[in-house]
């Protein structure tokens, strides 16, 4: 029933080229070092996944959002287990990503042909950093207001462009309503997007590419 | 030589990938629904007796608007509540409750004494004095609340 429908389907859209494609290419004989793409891919869709679950109940203003996370943590079922994945994934993210970047250095992996999926990978390296930064605001408790406050305030530290840099992070002069929106909005709808677009460009390369082999001695 | 009963290798990775997969998916997957779908089963409204007022603003034969403020708790949030509720005694002695919500989707209706009727302004529902559908499309009577009178004042059970 299942296969039929699989043929069915296949004969339509050819997924097969599609799934194969992804999970039977070639690869060369790697370690375990090299899982650590995926297991980062792997926090990143518990991220989303949980995320979204939590704006069923988040509400980002000042005179709720403390509230309504204390009730997504205290009275809504799983909802400390929702919330629990998604606080302490985005630390497993950030460790991951960290690791992956690692692993990609020291075999240089970077090199030709690879240069762009390095450089869309700096880049989604930024978006994860940016995602936890705005996220810990959300909670709107007093660890979140005075770590945003340092953070915007270190933002405006450089010459010339640091005022105006802390203004447009705030939205004001001040933490606000305004900063919580703005963090909120950035955290789920500017970062996910950033993150989508670079991310098929990530994994189509290295599907495209393959991935490289570990160096050998004389390499 | 490979026996027909054997699994191969890569059947079996096939298996555990499959399985872990699936384990790891109901891990999201049931939290996921109890989270989402919960608001189905908790009720967050504690029935208790709210006070309407004195037993003699009711008229006789004709249903009498009482409104009360009920502390609602939705969410995390904490609301002070306008109650609307129609009271009709025959003898001044059985009382009767009706709720102001129309019983076909939920607008609220109104007593209007010239035709003797509750009208209910969205889909021209009527009803009665005693809250009996006469036309249009509510399936059922209004809601009644449980009544009860103590040293001259009315009493519903509500949340």
């Amino acid at each position: 029933m299942v296969a039929k429908f699989a043929n069915w389907l296949d004969e339509r859209v050819s997924w097969r080229q599609v799934w194969d494609a992804i999970f039977l290419r070639k690869v060369p004989k790697v370690n375990w070092f090299y899982t650590l793409g995926s297991a980062t891919l792997f926090v990143a869709v518990n991220q989303a996944v949980t995320g979204i679950l939590l704006t069923l109940y988040y509400v980002p203003t000042p005179d709720h959002a403390y509230d309504s996370v204390q009730y997504i943590t205290t009275q809504v079922p799983a909802g400390w287990l929702i919330r629990g994945l998604h606080h302490w994934g985005v630390s497993a993210m950030v460790v991951l990503v960290v690791l992956h970047m690692l692993r990609v250095i020291f075999y240089g992996a970077y090199k030709y042909p690879r240069e762009v999926t390095w450089f869309s990978g700096i880049i989604l390296l930024l978006v994860v950093i940016g995602f936890g930064f705005t996220g810990y605001l959300l909670p709107w408790d007093q660890k979140a207001y005075w770590a945003t406050t340092v953070g915007t305030r270190i933002a405006g530290t450089p010459p010339l462009i640091g005022d105006y840099l802390l203004r447009i992070l705030r939205g004001g002069e001040d933490l606000s309503a305004v900063t919580l929106a703005r963090f909120f909005g950035t955290h789920v709808w500017v970062l996910p997007a950033t993150l989508m677009l670079l991310l098929g460009i990530h994994l189509y390369l290295v599907i495209r590419i393959g991935i490289s082999a570990v160096p050998k001695k004389e390499d | 030589m490979k026996e027909k009963d054997e699994i191969s290798r890569r059947d079996f990775m096939k298996v555990a990938t499959w399985s872990i997969g699936g384990l790891i998916g109901l891990g999201w997957g049931i939290p996921a629904i109890a989270y989402v779908a919960s608001p189905a089963w908790k009720s967050e409204q504690a029935q208790v007796w709210i006070r309407l007022g004195a037993t003699s603003k009711v008229e006789l034969g004709v249903p009498t608007l009482f409104k009360v403020k009920v502390k609602r708790q939705t969410g995390w949030i904490v609301n002070e509540e306008e109650l609307s509720v129609y009271v009709l005694t025959e003898d001044g002695r059985n009382y009767i409750a009706m709720s102001n919500v129309c019983t076909h989707l939920g607008c609220r209706v109104r007593w209007i004494a010239e035709q003797d009727r509750f009208f209910c302004p969205c889909h021209n529902g009527v009803f009665d004095q005693q809250g009996n559908v006469v036309s249009g499309p509510p399936p059922r009577p209004l809601n009644q609340y449980q009544v009860k009178v103590e040293d001259g004042q009315l009493f519903i059970l509500g949340g």
